[in-house]
């Protein structure tokens, strides 16, 4: 089942009086359940690719839908509930709500997606933060924890309301080898568990070798899409 | 919930900011209560010396009594005071005592020294239950029915070097017209917080002034009306004036306290003048606030568009974090507020270093003037400092909630 269609979708950026294309008028097509990886080299259009995918922006021309539906022509609420319901993100440098403890950063995703279910909320957040191996660090503030520790809360922050899709960008820069293998092999294990789908964007080898569908992007057009088993 | 939660964390990332902001906050709370504290204390202790010495609660005259101006011979102006007058008065509403009194303009003489005054002729055990001038007696005692002796004021006795035991003249003029004078001994002096009364006034015994000055048995000037509360005595004031006869007419202590209450109006509109510009100097740093935890939190706000949060959700966490700042300023401020009042309204300040004899304003206020309690002022300006926080923070709520969520995101 296609999850994500982008039909002819060009973006444009203005800086001052120059026009910048960052993607020019890209088909593709994302299926549920997909583990992808969209690389290339710096300033391809990687990130403005994941940015139309997650409805964080509109293209200039052409469409992106999402479950069958032209989210071009939604306003800004609807947008804002559709990330809210289905879409979970995970940035390079975390986002962490800095005030709030690892369990309530996770808890707060949950809330506003699915409201108050008290005792259920309560237990949803502690599997996941036992799935992604924080059981014992829910009291802790970002602050208090490791590069790979609080990637790991986004990570649980971005599943936890069990989306139909996550974006993930770059997410193992700003981590060493080992843990980065540690959070890829999770979102591994939850795209495999929840059916959930991953797309990427990196330029990573080590998040490539996890990639089940490999997208090269160079100069605002797909030069590669090749599927791996 | 969440996101009040949210706001209030976030409070405390910057808790000097926070508490500045709230310092102004409450500076301005505090300020407006003891403002109308004093305001209100000074309202208070004025509209009750004026009753307690001055006026009475409501007074009855005649029309012409009320609207002559200039030097007009009050004797001319009196009126017979009948049972039917006396019941008519004493069926009002919360009644409790009156006095007839015959007033009139007069120059004492010391021997040495003149000086032009009102003498207020009295029914003395009838005056002590209406006004409570005897309590204010420093030497010598008040009048007693058929005495012929002077009460006067200690200011007046201080100006004219005269005290218990010396002599007086009084000249004034007759129902005729004509001159005539009475003669006597000073008897009390009086030192009462009302500082007129202190020295343009002196009682006298009202038989011994029918006597002297020709009007006949029964007449009066004023009668003067004490009632069980001053508020119920403006209530009270249409139905005395319906109950009285032609020619008559009825007044209330406001009536006499037109200068006090028109300072009360100054006051209060001054009162809220500075209110309003210190709250503005509070808004500005709440928005001051907002703008730089928006701009220390660009990335945050990214990230919760991202996960769905709509704007006015975003700008609700802003609104929440003003909110609390108000709430600290302005619950800080009555806290402030509330522990100088009590000092103001246990022990008052001296009166003295404002108020002297000399220099009154109109005030009818002399000694020490204390606060007053006002619950409602409280609530108002509790609730006010949170609303203006709330109000300041909205523009620039809207502005770090409009921020495009991708440039938020990949802020750094």
């Amino acid at each position: 089942m296609t999850l994500i269609r982008l039909i002819k979708a060009s973006k444009i950026y203005q800086q001052g009086k120059i026009e910048v294309p960052a993607l020019k008028e890209i088909d593709l097509e994302f299926e549920a359940g997909e583990f992808s990886t969209i690389f290339g080299p710096s300033g391809s259009g990687k990130t403005t690719m994941l940015n139309l995918i997650g409805a964080l922006d509109k293209p200039t021309s052409g469409t992106v839908h999402f479950n069958g539906e032209n989210i071009v022509e939604s306003d800004k609420n609807q947008l804002a509930m559709l990330r809210r319901n289905h879409i979970g993100f995970i940035f390079q440098s975390y986002n962490l709500i800095p005030v709030l403890t690892a369990y309530e950063n996770v808890e707060f995703a949950l809330k506003i997606a699915r409201g108050n279910e008290g005792k259920k909320t309560k237990e949803k957040v502690m599997n996941i933060l036992a799935r992604v191996g924080l059981d014992g660090l829910e009291s802790r503030k970002p602050n208090e924890l490791s590069g790979g520790q609080k990637q790991r809360v986004a990570i649980a922050r971005a599943l936890v309301k069990e989306p139909k899709l996550v974006l993930a960008d770059e997410p193992t820069a700003n981590l060493d080898s080992k843990t980065a293998t540690g959070v890829l092999e999770t979102m591994l294990e939850m795209n495999r568990d929840l059916e959930t789908t991953f797309i990427f964007s990196t330029h990573d080898p080590r998040v490539m070798d996890y990639a089940l569908r490999l997208i090269e992007i160079r100069d605002g057009r797909i030069s590669k899409d090749e599927r791996r088993d | 919930m969440y996101l009040i939660r949210i706001a209030w964390r976030n409070l405390w990332r910057r808790k000097r900011r926070t508490f500045v902001t709230a310092g102004v906050l409450a500076l301005a709370v505090f300020i407006f209560l003891l403002m109308d504290s004093l305001m209100g204390g000074m309202s208070d202790i004025s509209y009750n010396n004026i009753i307690d010495i001055e006026s009475a609660h409501l007074e009855v005259g005649l029309e012409e009594y009320y609207d002559s101006e200039g030097e007009v011979n009050r004797l001319q102006q009196t009126f017979q005071v009948d049972n039917s007058l006396i019941n008519n008065i004493e069926e009002i509403a919360g009644y409790q005592s009156q006095v007839q009194v015959l007033d009139f303009q007069a120059n004492i003489n010391s021997g040495r020294d003149q000086y032009p005054l009102q003498v207020r002729a009295i029914e003395p055990n009838k005056y002590r239950q209406v006004f409570k001038t005897d309590e204010y007696i420093t030497e010598g005692q008040f009048i007693n029915p058929g005495d012929g002796g002077l009460v006067i004021g200690d200011r007046l006795s201080r100006l004219l070097e005269i005290g218990v035991g010396d002599y007086f003249t009084l000249l004034f003029r007759d129902t005729n017209g004509s001159f005539n004078t009475i003669d006597g001994e000073i008897q009390g002096i009086i030192s009462t917080p009302h500082p007129d009364m202190n020295l343009g006034v002196v009682l006298y015994d009202i038989n011994q002034a029918r006597q002297w000055t020709g009007v006949e048995e029964d007449a009066a000037t004023r009668i003067f009306v004490r009632t069980d509360d001053r508020d119920r005595a403006l209530g009270v004031l249409p139905d005395l004036t319906e109950r009285l006869e032609a020619g008559l007419t009825a007044r209330s202590w406001e009536d006499s306290a037109e200068m006090m209450l028109a300072m009360e109006s100054v006051g209060q509109i001054e009162n809220y003048v500075i209110l309003g510009l210190i709250l503005l100097i509070g808004a500005v740093g709440i928005v001051n606030v907002i703008i730089l935890s928006a701009l220390e939190r660009v990335e945050e706000i990214g990230m919760m568009k991202a996960m769905g949060l709509k704007e006015n959700e975003i700008v609700r966490v802003f609104t929440f974090e003003a909110a609390g700042i108000g709430l600290i300023g302005s619950s800080l401020g009555c806290l402030i507020g509330g522990i100088v009042n009590f000092f103001f309204t246990r022990y008052g300040v001296a009166m003295e270093t404002i108020i002297t004899e000399d220099t009154t304003y109109g005030i009818p206020i002399l000694g020490r003037l204390y606060g007053y309690w006002n619950p409602s002022a409280f609530l108002f300006i509790f609730i006010f400092g949170i609303i203006v926080a709330i109000i300041a923070s909205i523009p620039p709520a809207y502005w770090a909630a409009r921020k495009d969520p991708i440039k938020a995101i990949y802020h750094r």
